[in-house]
């Protein structure tokens, strides 16, 4: 796993703060540094942080958890039934450079402004890293291992769930480590444009009375969130893939 | 038996070009026969093979085995891949378990049965390790393993022995041997190598060069048993006489 050197956030926290208390700019338009974290502490200890930092990683794990099912399950059926991969072959190559963020104002008319849009969002972007991990993976697995299954005795089914699944699985979880950023994103993205609780939505709050030091603890607190996430999955990757010879899982910056 | 008429494959690269690899094949492997496939590289073999697996589409001519056209793979031809094919998510165990598991057996016999097989290939103390932390030469003993386990009535192996080192490969030819006495059936042997598949085979088929056509059909029948049969004129001749057969191909195919 790549370690984190701590020294050069050390070095812009320092710089940060300098540069707030030089006077360049009033304490509204860059508060120092320590004021942010203060706020993050104060946050923490009346609990006000731990609602939003709770809800806004519910719902982004929520949604990828739901993204990761449904495009497995739809990346391997693409490969198998034809039918399936010409209906949906076009709608990917569409909606995957898409932002699907555009979608935010009519789902919303379709579900208000809750936890269901917020996570249905999430799912709808998250999963097409998955479903074209999921094919790709499949596409790339030696047609001699599915053969070997087949004489030894596996039917169509179990090929798919003992065999390509599996063998894919190294590019399944790259597409996962892809969509689990997109999760998180997304989610502050959707409260963001829509407020209420969460991290987004305490950013939105926070701006909308001019509380500058609130809008810098919540960007900081997204990134810690963000990082962790990442690093959670980096390890959910080697557990998984421990077979493989691979010997660092893929660049996660 | 597996009957094999008017056999042509061609494969079509993904540019469209059209490349024949086997050319109006036909012959007989009869229930209990051990028979070589002797060529040179790219004539063809492993493309037969596939086909008697029923991994590829049969195009031209027919197939039949036991009097019934194939129609598909089956467990009751097992293959050994040239390159393998291991499960890389499964340890040595696992791939030799996989094949037993859908026999069907019970876990108590599954286990001892792979156990059996690992400790026949020499890889008992690499039960536990997977694919690659193996050697060439482990990983096709491994393959060897799995597919023997579950003692298919027809083995096909596409050079089975072809990484091993002279010793293991002694070793191998005698268990394989002593294998299909035990419970004989019919095996479709590939090979490189022209002693090897005079010592193993009672029938050596040899293939020319692209497109794979018969060239020859070569009788092999010695008394196996006799441990100084290397050592007779007689297989040192007909040694020699494949071996011409087979350099003659090269020859042609340059
Ligand atoms: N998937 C494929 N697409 C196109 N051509 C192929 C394909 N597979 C094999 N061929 C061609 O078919 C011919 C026969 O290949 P095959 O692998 O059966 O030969 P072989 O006798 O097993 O050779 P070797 O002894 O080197 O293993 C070769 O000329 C090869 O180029
Ligand atoms: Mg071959």
């Amino acid at each position: 796993m790549a370690r984190l050197s701590v020294l050069p956030f050390l070095a812009l926290l320092i710089v940060w703060e300098a540069v707030a208390r030089s006077g360049l700019f009033t304490a509204f338009v860059l508060p120092s540094a320590s004021t942010v974290l203060l706020r993050i502490w104060a946050d923490g200890a009346t609990g006000e942080l731990f609602i939003h930092l709770g809800v806004t990683l519910y719902r982004a794990l929520v949604g990828f958890l739901i993204a990761a099912a449904l495009g497995i399950l739809l990346g391997l059926i693409i490969t198998r039934v034809a039918l399936v991969r010409w209906f949906f072959e076009p709608i990917i190559s569409i909606g995957f450079p898409m932002p699907k963020i555009v979608f935010l104002p009519i789902v919303t008319l379709w579900l208000g402004f809750d936890d269901t849009l917020k996570i249905t969002m999430v799912v709808v972007d998250a999963a097409f890293p998955v479903v074209t991990a999921t094919i790709a993976g499949v596409a790339g697995v030696e047609k001699e291992l599915t053969w070997s299954a087949r004489s030894l005795g596996a039917n169509e089914r179990q090929m798919v769930r003992e065999v390509l699944f599996p063998a894919a699985l190294p590019q399944i979880m790259t597409g996962l480590q892809v969509a689990l950023p997109v999760a998180l994103i997304v989610c502050v993205v959707a409260e963001m444009l829509t407020g209420g609780k969460g991290l987004g939505g305490a950013m939105l709050g926070a701006s909308r009375v001019a509380d500058s030091p609130g809008i810098f603890a919540g960007i900081v607190e997204i990134a810690v969130a963000g990082y962790v996430l990442v690093q959670g999955m980096s390890a959910i990757r080697s557990k998984v893939l421990a077979w493989h010879p691979e010997a660092l899982p893929p660049a996660t910056v | 038996m597996i009957e094999v008429e008017g056999l042509s494959h061609t494969y079509r690269t993904p540019d469209g070009r059209a490349v024949s690899a086997l050319d109006n094949i036909s012959l007989t492997v009869a229930e209990r026969e051990f028979v070589a496939l002797l060529g040179p590289s790219g004539c063809g073999k492993s493309t037969l093979l596939y086909l008697l697996g029923g991994f590829l589409p049969i195009e031209r001519g027919v197939i039949r085995f036991n009097s019934t056209p194939i129609t598909g793979p089956g467990p009751d031809r097992g293959i050994v891949f040239q390159h393998f094919a291991l499960f890389p998510w499964k340890t040595v165990r696992g791939n030799v378990l996989y094949g037993l598991e859908k026999m069907g057996l019970p876990r108590a016999d599954r286990e001892a049965r792979a156990r059996e097989f690992i400790e026949m290939v020499g890889l008992s103390a690499f039960a536990d390790s997977y694919p690659s932390q193996l050697s060439g030469g482990m990983k096709q003993r491994a393959a060897i393993a799995r597919t023997l386990a579950v003692d298919p009535g027809t083995l096909l192996m596409d050079e089975p022995f072809g990484a091993l080192d002279a010793q293991t490969r002694t070793q191998m030819q005698t268990e394989l041997l002593r294998i299909w006495r035990r419970s004989p059936k019919a095996v479709v042997f590939v090979t490189h190598d022209v002693q090897e598949a005079v010592y193993l085979a009672e029938r050596i088929i040899v293939m020319s060069a692209r497109p794979g056509r018969i060239k020859a059909i070569v009788d092999a029948k010695f008394d196996r048993e006799d441990p100084q049969l290397v050592r007779t004129q007689a297989f040192r001749d007909r040694v020699d006489e494949v071996w011409a057969l087979v350099h003659d191909n090269t020859a042609e195919a340059r």
